[in-house]
């Protein structure tokens, strides 16, 4: 009869480099196993730890040229904890990449302006990445970023890099200041009266908590930002990756599959609605 | 759509249509009496297909009686279609992959009842093209369906356009009228199964009969609103405050994603074994669980009335923008086996009542 769902299964990769970046999460470079396509910015993989379980992971870098993936994963869950066990050169089941990305041939030529909070910097990073690599394709580049402390800010050694970008701004704020912290303190909403730029010619990309994109979205529709130019990356429990298991359903919609990422005007019925 | 017009037949003849498909090699599944219900397994024998019980149903009950009609149980054929664990593959300490190997058989559902034959066409828009074990089975399969004479106090398979009659995607219909059984055939098998019988055109007399009992029948199974406009009146009531006050009875226990023939959530179960192995299982999850929108971080439905909310609109209005059909088909099922007696066509039925905001 064959087997069930050839979609399912994973394919067997290595993790080529382990990246330490908070107390709590870690970057692994894995290598893409042969046949596998390369992800685009904003899609994920589902990863798979022997024994434990699979979990959903964004691509928070790539090298074409080796195929090396990076995820950057914060240990929070059963799945993830045991991440934290894992070592260069451990094998790992991989299955990807999938969903729908950041619509990088849409921003050409426009402004684009990222709004990250805590860990949904690692799926903006191949946004930064991409705009880096060919700045001359786009606009102006303003990147929001806010997380609980300092010690929370996940790729903080490149926030020069960000910075040296070509006609780029960066703006980080933390919750809960220490000492030396010298930065913004407040959420990362707060940040958006910094972005000046024509909303008419501008793209927001938000990857957050769901709480924390609520209050950008309203700052942003306030400041004139249209939401056909608003994309959101939407969290959910995906478990399967390809819309079959139904647990990411927001609405109508299969996070996995119609998203992650949004436009604002496709899921602004339910956007708003309580536990939907 | 049906090959063949009305025929007229003797009821003793479904004894010689089960024996005809055992011939053939089908394995026959249909209705058997386990444990005081009606569940559906495979028979070896005609003799081992309930007959002369009733069953009851009203919300929260479920009982048998003697009678000469009944209309299912809490099983349906996604249980064979999309069994409810699955073993997706087994991955060695060493890392080998090995995928199980799922032996095809010839499956053929005797006595299926409207609802349910629509249930398999609803479930073939999910699965078919993304299912192997599913599109394997359903390539052979029979569908012999038995017209609904007597739909019981929690059908609405007329409101669903689902019954009480199927229309189409059957091999062969049969209708009790009485010792008479009327028979349509839907396929080239369907011709096959009815040419072993002594039938003829339907008479005057008995089509009329027919088309009363059938008419009558429908008259039973509706469910006190009406599909027209359905999907959007209930979206632009999705903050309705009916789907907390129904809520407040739920046991959140998700017996109804269970009996639902057409709920096809699933979880994956990670499953070590002693030799250092693994296996990933699939198996039936339902939105009223808790753990269906739980996060690590977090938790997307932490309300019951919410997870019910997320069960109504999509039977009701998701399932139709996701794959062009409504997730209902009328069984009742959800309503019969809910243990706090919660009517889906209630809540329906209050949502639409209630204003757009409340």
């Amino acid at each position: 009869m064959g087997k069930y769902s050839a979609t399912l299964i994973p394919l067997k990769a290595s993790i080529n480099r382990v990246k330490t970046e908070t107390s709590n999460v870690k970057t692994y470079y894995i290598e893409l196993p042969e046949g596998v396509d390369l992800p685009k910015p904003g899609q994920f993989d589902m990863l798979y730890v022997h024994g434990v379980g699979e979990v959903p992971i964004s691509v928070s870098d790539l090298d074409e040229k080796s195929r090396v993936v990076a995820h950057t994963v914060r240990f929070v869950g059963s799945v993830t904890k045991t991440f934290e066990l894992l070592r260069e050169g451990d094998v790992i089941g991989f299955r990807g990449p999938y969903g729908v990305g950041w619509p990088m041939s849409s921003v050409v030529g426009r402004n684009v302006v990222l709004v990250a909070g805590g860990i949904g910097l690692p799926p903006l990073r191949p946004v930064i990445r991409e705009i880096a690599r060919n700045r001359g394709a786009y606009g102006k580049l303003i990147i929001l970023y806010g997380a609980r402390t300092p010690e929370d800010l996940i790729f903080s050694y490149e926030y020069c890099d960000y910075e040296s970008i070509p006609n780029t701004e960066l703006y980080v704020t933390v919750d809960k200041p220490s000492e030396s912290w010298r930065g913004s303190v407040g959420v990362v909403t707060n940040l958006i009266k910094h972005v000046d730029v024509d909303p008419n010619e501008t793209y927001v990309f938000i990857c957050g908590p769901e709480i924390m994109m609520r209050f950008a979205v309203r700052e942003l529709i306030k400041r004139g930002f249209k939401t056909n130019k608003i994309y959101l990356s939407l969290e959910r429990r995906m478990k399967c990756g390809v819309g079959l298991c139904g647990h990411c359903q927001m609405g109508p919609y299969f996070v996995c599959k119609h998203g992650p990422v949004f436009p604002l005007w496709f899921i602004s019925r339910y956007f708003w609605v309580d536990q939907i | 759509m049906p090959l063949t017009g009305l025929y007229v037949g003797m009821v003793e003849g479904l004894r010689t249509l089960f024996d005809e498909l055992r011939g053939l090699g089908y394995v026959v599944v249909g209705y058997k009496i386990v444990d005081g219900v009606l569940r559906l397994g495979e028979l070896s024998s005609f003799d081992e297909l309930a007959r002369r019980v009733e069953d009851v149903q009203s919300p929260g009950r479920y009982s048998l009686v003697s009678g000469s009609f009944y209309r299912h149980g809490p099983d349906s054929p996604k249980k064979f279609l999309y069994p409810p664990t699955l073993t997706l593959f087994k991955v060695s300490s060493k890392w080998d992959i090995a995928t199980p190997v799922y032996e095809s058989y010839n499956l053929a559902f005797f006595g299926l009842k409207p609802c349910d034959l629509a249930s398999i066409k609803v479930l073939d828009r999910v699965l078919l093209g993304v299912d192997e074990y599913y599109a394997s089975l359903r390539k052979n399969l029979v569908i012999i369906v038995e017209n609904c004479t007597n739909p019981g106090n929690t059908c609405f398979c007329s409101t669903m356009n689902t019954g009480p009659r199927a229309r189409d995607s059957f091999d062969l219909a049969y209708t009790k009228l009485n010792d008479k059984l009327v028979l349509e055939a839907g396929s080239e098998l369907g011709v096959r199964l009815l040419n072993t019988l002594e039938v003829e055109p339907i008479d005057d007399a008995t089509y009329e009969r027919f088309e009363a009992v059938m008419r009558d029948a429908s008259e039973k199974a509706r469910a006190g609103f009406e599909l027209n406009g359905l999907p959007e009146e209930l979206e632009l009531r999705i903050e309705s405050k009916t789907y907390e006050e129904v809520a407040e009875r739920c046991l959140g226990c998700a017996n109804c994603n269970m009996v639902c023939p057409t709920c096809f959530c699933f979880d994956v179960l990670d499953v070590p074994l002693i030799d250092g192995s693994a296996e990933r299982v699939r198996v039936w999850d339902g939105c009223l669980n808790f753990t269906y929108g739980q996060v690590a971080g977090g938790h997307f439905r932490p309300d019951l009335w919410a997870r019910y909310r997320h069960f109504v609109l999509h039977k009701f209005a998701y399932w139709i923008k996701q794959f062009g059909t409504y997730g209902c088909v009328g069984c009742g099922r959800c309503i019969t086996w809910c243990p706090a007696g919660i009517d889906l066509r209630e809540t329906v039925r209050k949502v639409l009542r209630g204003g757009k905001s409340g």
